[in-house]
């Protein structure tokens, strides 16, 4: 079942085009990362799906709630951390949770008990009662995740959830996000940080305005890449290239230095062959491993090969 | 109602915390009230000079006639400070309106809170009442107090009729809350184009400006505040209460405050 379905979303601002036609399913229980520059309409998306700003045009569903028609089931029923924290600085760390969970329909014992729940959860609770406006960065980020969660949603949306947080801090966020996905809840994530989008992504969009590519980390990989296979040999491999063309099932080949980087469709199957055919013209293998592309990789490709398209109409 | 009331709890939770506001709140309702009383009472005091006590040239109208010298001066002082409480609304509810308001910007709380399932009509009621309640309540305090101090120092039955006149009951229990309401909706106005509380109120000082005309027409002793005059002040205030409170909920759509809001 997918949480979250949009059929050519657009929305414009005057004759500016910020998010244009985007078609999108994205699964239960599905850690969707949304990537793309800054600028690119990933804000104004987020906007759109949790209800508050409306759509140009185009239709999405968010937990079986039609953009348009029922927005304040879909705001009941989604948690969103913003860009920036936005917390009461005169209220304490507690009486910030409390209120927000009465807001999103948290009666008032209940919202005592999840303010308690989040703040213990996320090593807040000895500073529940400190005024938020002393905390750090870190402290206050963490507070906003909490107040996210606090009315249970099924569908959270984390805009740059580890931003400015230190290495601890960021890790407790991760582990974080892993428990709420393992709970079956979708998140829908926008991040800079493409090791933390490869950690935590089940899926991947990447976004300029329109939707450029969206897939597993892995099928974005290969995709683009294809899988390869790197051969360290003794002495240059230039001389040994050759051999590796003429077999059929590569697809590309390079050499540096000891090493040759062949571009292969299976590389499970085909190493062995691969490295018979090289020790039997006289190429003395060191030893044989995986390439692998980073995500940043599969990402530049993409956002190089795509000019920013908002259109002046 | 359940929102408004937790959104109303938050926000006088924040006022109490804020020493300067609570400040600008109940300094202005305490000299507004003390000052016109102390004037009052001074002015009373004089009476034992027999010159004062007998009827002496009348200032025109049909308020002072018959007036002895000294219940003319104390009437004419006392009408004076009165006006004051036409003034009192409007500051506080804009001195509370721009905190509120220009404070959700400055502390970017405005997407969360939007993000939530509350109705922008149930904000705009809340922070509305959240500088609308207190500014009342302060004004009719304080008037409440200048009424009884007046009782209490003036010299006659006549001086204080004078100063608490009908006119006057019209302004400080009709007056009040519609200048309040229309105080706040400009405030609204002037908070999506500002980022400091400090500008908002210093352009809310335009509001306060036909009110001085007031103020300079009683000094004048044109009677402004008459009873004919302010029931149909009354009327006119209601009429741009409603427009105003349309125009605010205008200005405060979820789509317009995250998009055209500075």
């Amino acid at each position: 079942m997918n949480t979250i379905e949009t059929h050519k979303l657009t929305r414009k601002f005057g004759n500016l085009v910020a998010v244009d036609n985007l078609t999108l399913s994205i699964p239960e229980g599905t850690v969707f990362g949304f990537l793309g520059p800054n600028g690119a309409g990933k804000t104004t998306t987020v906007r759109m799906l949790t209800a508050l700003i409306a759509p140009t045009s185009g239709t999405a569903n968010v937990i079986g709630h039609e953009l348009g028609t029922d927005n304040r089931s879909i705001r009941r029923s989604v948690g969103i951390l913003t860009e920036t924290p936005g917390l009461y600085d005169r209220l304490s760390a507690e009486q910030n949770l409390i209120f927000f969970a009465r807001l999103y329909d948290v009666p008032a014992q209940l919202a005592q008990e999840q303010a308690e729940r989040y703040l213990r959860m996320l090593e807040l609770w000895e500073r529940r009662s400190d005024r938020v406006g002393g905390f750090s960065k870190g402290m206050r980020q963490k507070l906003a995740i909490a107040r996210a969660l606090l009315h249970e949603p099924r569908v959270i949306f984390l805009d740059e959830p580890t931003a400015g947080l230190d290495p601890e801090a960021a890790r407790t966020v991760r582990d974080f996000i892993k428990e709420l996905r393992s709970e079956g809840r979708t998140i829908f994530l926008t991040t800079h940080n493409l090791p933390e989008a490869d950690e935590l992504c089940d899926l991947i969009g990447v976004f300029r305005t329109q939707l450029l590519r969206v897939d597993t980390p892995v099928n974005l990989r290969t995709g683009l890449f294809g899988r390869g296979t790197q051969v360290r040999v003794v002495g240059n491999a230039s001389g040994w290239a050759s051999t590796a063309r003429s077999l059929s099932f590569v697809r590309q080949v390079t050499s540096q230095d000891d090493s040759l980087l062949v571009t292969l469709d299976n590389p499970d199957e085909q190493n062995p062959q691969l490295v018979q055919a090289l020790v039997t013209v006289g190429a003395q293998i060191r030893f044989v491993e995986p390439i692998a592309h980073s995500l940043e990789e599969v990402y530049l490709e993409l956002i190089e090969d795509e000019p920013a398209t908002s259109v002046q109409n | 109602m359940d929102k408004i009331l937790v959104i109303l709890q938050k926000e006088w939770l924040e006022i109490r915390q804020q020493r300067g506001l609570m400040l600008g709140v109940l300094l202005p309702p305490l000299l507004f009230t003390l000052i016109p009383l102390g004037i009052i009472y001074l002015s009373g005091s004089l009476v034992s000079n027999g010159s004062l006590s007998s009827p002496g040239k009348s200032f025109p109208g049909p308020t002072f006639a018959g007036m002895t010298t000294a219940e003319q001066g104390q009437a004419v002082l006392g009408s004076q400070f009165s006006i004051f409480y036409v003034l009192l609304p409007v500051i506080i509810t804009s001195i509370i309106a721009s905190y509120s308001i220009v404070g959700e910007k400055t502390s970017k709380t405005l997407e969360p809170l939007l993000a939530t399932p509350v109705r922008t009509w149930e904000l705009l009621l809340s922070k509305c009442l959240a500088a609308l309640i207190p500014g009342l309540m302060v004004t009719w305090v304080s008037g409440t107090l200048f009424v009884i101090g007046t009782a209490a120092f003036a010299i006659s039955g006549r001086v204080f009729s004078a100063i608490v006149s009908p006119g006057w009951l019209v302004v400080f229990l009709l007056w009040t809350p519609l200048l309040g309401t229309v105080a706040i909706a400009a405030m609204l106005a002037i908070s999506s184009r500002v980022n400091d509380p400090r500008s908002a109120q210093q352009l809310s000082v335009w509001i306060i400006v036909p009110f001085f005309a007031m103020f300079f027409g009683e000094l004048a002793g044109l009677q402004v505040l008459g009873l004919g005059f302010t029931l149909s002040v009354v009327v006119l205030l209601l009429v741009l209460a409603v427009l105003s409170i349309w125009g605010a909920s205008r200005l405060f759509q979820r789509e317009v405050i995250l998009t055209r809001w500075k």
